[in-house]
Formats: C-alpha cells, sequence, structure tokens
C-alpha cells in the first residue's frame, strides 16, 4: 500500500467517524445556545441507534430505521425539555439519568433479540470520487452524509438569522430580559431541545444502520459526551465546533489505523486524545469565553 | 421650579385620561403592597409617582404592565374598564415600559434588541432603518449594529427607549430612569421625555424618589406612602420640601427627639442629655454637621468624627463600577468607635454594594478601606476579618450562614483554628465555645447540632451576630439587620448592637428603614446614587431634610 493509499483511509474512516458527531453537533449547539446543557445527547444518539437497527430490520428499511432514530431522538428530547423545562428538575441530573436509562435499556433488550443487518445505500459520485487523496473518502459515502450539506447551513441560518433563533440566543443569555421582552423562555429551550433531538438521532441512527448495519451493547460509546467537549472546543461557534468533531473523528480514525499500519504507538492513549484535546481547548477558551450566560440555569419567571 | 410654560398648561382645559386607576389594591399575605389606588394619568402629561422603598409604585407599574394581578380596583382606557391579565395585554393597550435593568440582552446587538418581542421575518436592514428614524425623531444617537454589552449606561438607556417609542405607546412608563445615568444623560433623557409628551399627546409616567427630578420633569406628581396615595398636587403648586415631608412621612420629627434624647448610643465622650447641638461628641458642631453637597463629600469627607477619636473605621473615595456602571461613586465614611452611623437610602442606590464590598465580595476600583488606622489589602480574602471587622450580611442565606450545617459549626466558622488541634476539629471545644455563645446571645436552637435551617430567622441572625462579635471586632457593620425578623428579634438586635457600640465597637448600620436608623444612629449619612449627599447628626434629622437628602438634593 502506498502512503497515499494511508492518508485516504484514514481520511475514510475520519469522515465516516465524524458525521454521526456532526449531526449531533448541530443539534448541541443549537440547545446550548438556547441556554441548555443537553447531557442526555449520549442518550439520544444510542437510544437512536437501537431503534433504528430495530425499526430496519422489523420493516426489511435501513431508511425507515433512520427515521425512527429520529423519532426517538425527538422523544428523549421531548423528556428531556419536559423535566428540565417545565418541571424544572436539574438539567444535568435529567441528562444522567436518561443517559443511565438509556444505556442499561438497550443493553438488555439487544441480549433478548436478534435483528438483521441492514444499512443505507452507498452513494458515489461520478468524476469526483477519482480525485486523488480527498475523492474516494468524500465522494464515495453512505447518502445520509450528504444530508449534512443541508443541516449544517440550516443549523447556522436558524440561530444566526431567523427570529426563532435570535429569541433563542436571548433566551440562551438572559432570560429574565427575553421573558419582559414577552419571549417564552421555557417554550423556546423545550423546542430547542426537540431539534437537538432529532439531529442527535440522526447521529446515532447514522451510526447503526449507515455505518455498522447492526446494533451493539453501548455503540455510542461516550460520542455523545465528545460532541459536547466540541461544542465547548468550538467556544459555541458552528463552524469551530464542526472542526473539533472533524478533529475527534481523524484522531479515532489514527486509533484505528495504527496497527494496520505497522506502529507501535499506545492506541490507548490515542483513545484519551480527544479528551485531552477538549480538556486543553476549555484550558485555552476559558479566556475569551463565548458561553451562553444562562447555560445550564433553569428559568423561574421572578427569580433575578 | 414652575415655568411659565407649566402655568400655562395648568390653565389649558383638562386633557384627556390616558389611563384611570380606580380603587386598585394589591396585597401579599399581611403586606399591602397597594391600597386602594386611584391615579389619573393625562396625555400629554407627564405623570411624577414619588415614594420611597416599598411604596407600592413598583407593584402598581407591575399591576398595569400585567406581571402581577390586582385583587380588587378596575383600571380604564378613557371611560371603558380593561383586563390586563399579562404583557402581551398591556402590549396591546398601548402601555410601553422603559425597564431599567432586566429588558436589553448584552450578547445581541442594539437592533437585534429593538426588534426582539416582534413575530414575523427579520428584516435586518429594515430593522436597523427603524432605529435609525426613531433615534433621529427623538435625538437619541446610537448605532444600530453595536452590540449592548459595548454600550454606556446611557447609550442603554437610549435603546430601552428606542425599543419603547418603536411600539408607539400611548402610555410610556419609566421606572427610576435616572439611576444610573449621568447628570448630562438625565438631562437629555427629560428633553427626550417633553417632546413625547408635547409634541406627540402621549402619557408618561415616570417612578422616582429623586425630587429634583420630580419637580424638574413633571406636571402632575402623585405620593406614595405604604400603598396608599398620600398627596397628590399639579407639580407647580407644590415644593421640594413639601414633598419630602408626604415621602417621609409627618412623624419622623418625633422620632428623631426621641431617638436624640433617649436611646443614643453611649459613646467615650459623649455628654449625656442636652439635645440638640451636643448629642454626639462626634459631631464637631451644629453648623459643621450640615449636610454637605456631593462636591464636598469628595473633598472634605463628611464625617463628623473629627475631635480627638481617630475613626476605626475609615472609608475613602471608594468607586465601584460593575457592568460600566458606577454603583458607587467616591464614596467617604467615617466611624469612630463607640458610635453608631446609620446609612440611610431608598434600596439600590449602592448601599448593598457596600455591604458586598466590606464583606470582601466586591472590590472597589479605587479607594481604600482602613480599619485603626490601617488600610486593608482588600484582594486578600478574609483581610477584613483579620484587620477586625465583623459583618452581619444583607442576605444572611447565602452569605450570612451554611443552611445545612449545624448551629456550633457556625459560631466557629470564623475561628476554627481556636478549636482544632493536629489539623482535626475538636468537636469538644467546638461544643465548648458554642455553649457559651448560644447562652450568652440567647441562641433558641434544639440542640447545638441541629441545622442552622431549623432556627427561625431570628436566632439565625444571632448565630450570625454571636460570631461576628465574638472574634471582638473593632468594627461591626451590620446590612439590613433586622429584615425579616419578627418584633422580639428586631428589638433583641437593637439591643445587642447598642452594647457593642456601648463597649467601643465602631457600628456602621446600612439600612434602608427610617424607623430603624433613628432608632439607633447617633449620626445619619444619606446615601443617593452612589454618593453620600449629607450626613446629619440624628437629633437634626427632620422628615424634610431627610426627604431632600434621599432625593439626591442637599438640604
Amino acid at each position: 500500500m502506498s502512503a497515499a493509499d494511508d492518508i485516504s483511509t484514514i481520511l475514510s474512516s475520519g469522515i465516516r467517524l465524524t458525521v454521526p458527531l456532526a449531526f449531533a453537533a448541530c443539534g448541541e449547539y443549537l440547545a446550548e445556545r438556547a441556554g441548555t446543557m443537553n447531557i442526555s445527547l449520549e442518550a439520544m444518539m444510542l437510544g437512536a441507534a437501537f431503534g433504528s437497527v430495530a425499526t430496519a430490520s422489523a420493516t426489511g428499511s435501513a431508511t425507515t430505521g433512520l427515521v425512527a432514530g429520529v423519532l426517538i431522538g425527538l422523544l428523549i428530547g421531548f423528556v428531556h425539555g419536559n423535566l428540565a423545562h417545565r418541571l424544572e428538575v436539574n438539567t444535568f441530573v435529567v441528562g444522567l439519568v436518561l443517559n443511565a436509562l438509556v444505556l442499561g435499556l438497550t443493553s438488555y433488550l439487544i441480549t433478548i433479540s436478534s435483528f438483521d443487518s441492514h444499512q443505507v445505500t452507498q452513494v458515489s459520485v461520478p468524476w469526483l470520487r477519482d480525485i486523488p487523496l480527498i475523492g474516494h473518502p468524500l465522494f464515495v459515502e453512505r447518502w445520509p452524509v450528504y444530508l449534512l450539506l443541508l443541516i449544517v447551513p440550516l443549523t447556522w441560518w436558524l440561530v444566526e438569522r431567523s427570529r426563532w433563533g435570535l429569541e433563542l440566543r436571548a433566551v440562551g443569555e438572559q432570560p429574565q430580559a427575553a421573558d419582559v421582552t414577552g419571549i417564552r423562555v421555557n417554550l423556546r429551550r423545550r423546542q430547542a431541545l426537540l431539534w437537538c433531538g432529532a439531529l442527535a438521532g440522526l447521529g446515532g441512527a447514522y451510526l447503526a444502520v449507515g455505518e455498522v448495519g447492526s446494533f451493539n451493547q453501548n455503540m455510542t460509546a461516550g460520542r455523545g459526551y465528545i460532541v459536547i467537549a466540541a461544542v465547548i472546543f468550538g467556544a459555541w461557534r458552528l463552524g469551530r465546533t464542526l472542526l473539533g468533531c472533524v478533529l475527534f473523528g481523524l484522531a479515532d480514525a489514527m486509533r484505528l489505523a495504527l496497527p494496520a499500519l505497522g506502529l507501535t504507538m499506545n492506541s490507548q492513549l490515542l483513545v484519551v486524545a480527544p479528551y485531552l484535546l477538549a480538556l486543553v481547548a476549555m484550558l485555552v477558551f476559558t479566556t475569551r469565553n463565548r458561553e451562553p450566560k444562562s447555560l445550564g440555569q433553569p428559568f423561574v419567571r421572578g427569580s433575578t | 421650579m414652575t415655568t411659565v410654560d407649566e402655568r400655562a398648561r395648568e390653565l389649558t382645559p383638562p386633557s384627556t385620561p390616558a389611563l384611570r386607576l380606580r380603587g386598585v389594591s394589591k396585597r401579599y399575605g399581611p403586606v399591602v403592597a397597594s391600597d386602594n389606588v386611584d391615579l389619573d394619568v393625562n396625555h400629554g402629561e407627564i405623570h411624577g409617582l414619588l415614594g420611597e422603598n416599598g411604596a407600592g409604585k413598583s407593584t402598581l407599574m407591575k399591576i398595569l404592565l400585567g406581571l402581577v394581578q390586582r385583587d380588587s380596583g378596575t383600571i380604564m382606557r378613557g371611560d371603558t374598564p380593561v383586563a390586563v391579565r399579562d404583557p402581551q395585554d398591556a402590549v396591546a393597550l398601548g402601555i410601553g415600559m422603559v425597564h431599567q435593568h432586566f429588558s436589553l440582552i448584552d450578547a445581541l446587538t442594539v437592533w437585534e434588541n429593538v426588534i426582539l418581542g416582534d413575530t414575523g421575518r427579520i428584516d435586518r436592514a429594515a430593522a436597523c432603518r427603524q432605529v435609525e428614524e426613531v433615534s433621529r425623531r427623538y435625538g437619541l444617537p446610537i448605532d444600530p449594529t453595536a452590540r449592548v454589552e459595548r454600550l454606556s449606561a446611557g447609550e442603554r438607556q437610549r435603546v430601552e427607549l428606542i425599543k419603547c417609542l418603536r411600539r408607539d405607546p400611548s402610555v410610556l412608563i419609566l421606572d427610576e430612569p435616572t439611576s444610573v445615568l449621568t447628570q448630562a444623560e438625565s438631562a437629555e433623557l427629560f428633553t427626550v421625555l417633553r417632546h413625547v409628551v408635547r409634541a406627540e399627546n402621549r402619557a408618561v409616567i415616570l417612578i422616582s424618589h429623586k425630587l429634583a427630578e420630580i419637580t424638574a420633569a413633571t406636571d402632575r406628581v402623585t405620593v406614595l406612602r405604604k400603598g396608599k396615595v398620600v398627596f397628590h398636587s399639579p407639580t407647580g403648586d407644590t415644593t421640594p420640601p413639601e414633598l419630602a415631608r408626604w415621602m417621609v412621612g409627618r412623624d419622623v420629627s418625633l422620632r428623631a427627639e426621641g431617638a436624640a434624647l433617649g436611646m443614643l448610643p453611649v459613646d467615650g465622650a459623649a455628654p449625656s442629655g442636652d439635645p440638640p447641638a451636643q448629642t454626639t461628641a462626634e459631631s464637631p458642631s451644629g453648623a459643621e454637621a450640615e449636610a454637605v453637597t456631593p462636591a464636598e463629600t469628595t473633598a472634605e469627607p463628611a464625617a463628623g468624627a473629627g475631635s480627638g477619636i481617630a475613626p476605626a473605621l475609615r472609608l475613602r473615595d471608594l468607586t465601584v463600577v460593575i457592568d460600566g456602571v458606577t454603583v458607587l461613586s467616591e464614596l467617604s465614611l467615617d466611624v469612630a468607635p463607640g458610635e453608631i452611623v446609620g446609612l440611610y437610602g431608598v434600596e439600590g442606590n449602592g448601599q448593598s454594594t457596600l455591604g458586598d464590598l466590606l464583606s470582601g465580595l466586591v472590590l472597589p476600583s479605587s479607594g481604600t478601606v482602613e480599619l485603626t488606622g490601617r488600610p486593608v489589602e482588600l484582594e486578600r480574602p478574609g483581610a477584613l476579618h483579620r484587620a477586625g471587622l465583623g459583618i452581619i450580611p444583607e442576605d444572611r442565606h447565602s452569605s450570612g450562614v451554611v443552611l445545612d450545617m449545624s448551629v456550633a459549626e457556625n459560631l466557629v466558622m470564623k475561628s476554627i483554628g481556636d478549636v482544632s488541634g493536629r489539623g482535626f476539629v475538636s468537636r469538644r471545644k467546638m461544643h465548648a465555645v458554642a455553649r457559651r455563645l448560644a447562652a450568652e446571645f440567647n441562641i433558641v436552637a434544639p440542640s447545638l447540632d441541629a441545622p442552622v435551617r431549623s432556627l427561625s430567622g431570628g436566632n439565625q441572625q444571632r448565630v450570625v451576630l454571636a460570631r461576628e462579635l465574638s472574634a471582638g471586632p473593632s468594627v461591626l457593620v451590620a446590612a439590613q439587620p433586622t429584615h425579616g425578623l419578627d418584633v422580639g428579634a428586631i428589638e433583641d438586635m437593637y439591643q445587642r448592637l447598642r452594647d457593642a457600640a456601648s463597649e467601643g465597637v465602631a457600628v456602621l448600620l446600612i439600612s434602608t428603614e427610617l424607623e430603624e436608623v433613628m432608632a439607633l444612629a447617633s449620626r445619619i449619612a444619606v446615601i443617593c446614587s452612589g454618593r453620600i449627599t449629607g450626613v446629619l447628626p440624628a437629633a437634626e434629622a427632620t422628615a424634610e431634610r431627610l426627604g431632600m437628602l434621599v432625593g439626591g438634593v442637599a438640604a
């Protein structure tokens, strides 16, 4: 194998590992701009991964599985939103409980059931796939990958240009002021969580019926947390958040590729690389912090 | 302050009422926040609403804005009764409010803030155009694309006004609009309000406790006290001293005499008795203890603690700026050993910031705090405590006690070194200290190991007081020490503070309750907009003079 092939392989695998993160990151980014620290991202991804495989197996259609994944993400977003922004349960506690619940539930369900393998179809773009080095990684992918081309700009437009997004940002920064201005703070936060749930669900489902074709126990393996770290790494800007996802994806790809390349670098070290990256990012970015001012703080009218 | 212009307006036939309130009442439990209030606000007029803290101004406005529901009474638009159930109703009725604190989002730009709360698609160009248009029409220059966090307090005020005026309100409410503004900015604001009223026939309600503002800017004034309308007049027919008397209440002077005669702390050299000129040893003379203007305050601190006794607490030119707002402005004050100085003023004039500063929670941008002659290094945690300053903080639940720790633990919290050896806390020593303090300060608790949360407010406050006094401080700062306590606990607190003073502790009492200040303090310093507007011996504190000082007018 030539070096170019190696690079191409690592890029391919890096992109495939980045895609689920990128979907979820678009969701988490929007939820955090609205002021919710959505820890249950992991539950959304894992639940969707399981649901998509189960549905794909039952219906024989991977695409239907993908839709089911989105619905499961929405459901978890709905539950999180209502617990955190209607009943005022601490958002971190809600997230941790949902993560534990979904992990336990899916681990149990997979032991008592067996599913057929289904995968969404692969798209191969003629001509472009022949570009050296990046042609194959970028232009031979499962079709949901190309949804990102729609969802990333849409997320940016929603947050930065739409009235809904303006209100989301207001709610994430100073909910009391937003309330006085007549914005329904907790409604907006619940809506943001639904968007987050749908996209995290898409990410989780893509991982299962897109990439792997089956479900195994704890298959997201902390990817939800990686995405949360990516949003921090990106200092609450979409472009940098996605860059964070790419870095984490590539670090993951390196880890998988090293043995094949015959390198004897300690792969355990590479497993922690994304997390180290997140830590360093937090150290670097705390000085010029652009965190939404009310991130993670519940809104109750009358308290200032 | 009556101008010819205003006189002329008096002669014109009465303008139409934009808004009428009849018998509006609201109570919170036993507290009557609004008591059968009648109010007529006319088109083409600025209506001043004057009153101290808790007089019910804000409650009334919240009722008008639909943020609070009234218990009884009618709100009428012209002659038709209307319902104001939520802020949306208020907007539909054309009632707009310029909020001082909570309505702009710092991270957003000016135009984004202005259109926040609208519906429909965002059109950035149109929004900017509208902002510029409103800003031109009223003479409120602002860059629509600037981020609010970079704006000064005055500019933020302009944005608030533009946001409100763009919705074309028929009634515009301003709540203490000048509290964070400079003189020039205030003048600019009132020019705009004049225009809004004269040229566009809107009605303006101006809530304020500043007399100069009310007399200069309003056409009609209503004074609220304890939720009731106590006085109502065209502004031209009244005077600042009269308004001051109505605002503070007629019975103050009586209490002042009582305080001067009977309840003065025994300070070192005080020749007891003889009011009024010699009531306190610290007052150099009646004449010099006259209120001083803010300018004089900064040059020559108004504290009268001359005559030989070095002040135990000496605040010099303290300036605190929070979020671009000058909260304390070159504040200077001295407190001598053995005296109680009351710092009195309407809430939100910087006194809680001073309390935070003396708790070590806020650092001044300039100025010094000296304790018994030595400057304190404020940036070191615990420096104030070590220098001998005890504090009863304003919010005892967040910075006075740890609610879920035991009475004993709370009592020794600031002197853990004294009850521990080799890095371990000795429960025996801790309990011994706690038992002694509990007995000395009459702390009633189920047990010394019970969490402080289980104690009544009065006993919690005694825990704070016992802890602070047990360290043997030379200065005790009591910020709103009787807030939320019952009558017995209040009496007890008063007695303890007097005892502390008579033992030679310099006591600074920060309070918004006039009765409290009159009952305890030998000198009263009045704070307004972060400055000391004057220092009076308690015996000379009449309703009128205090009212003028509280209203920012040097009497």
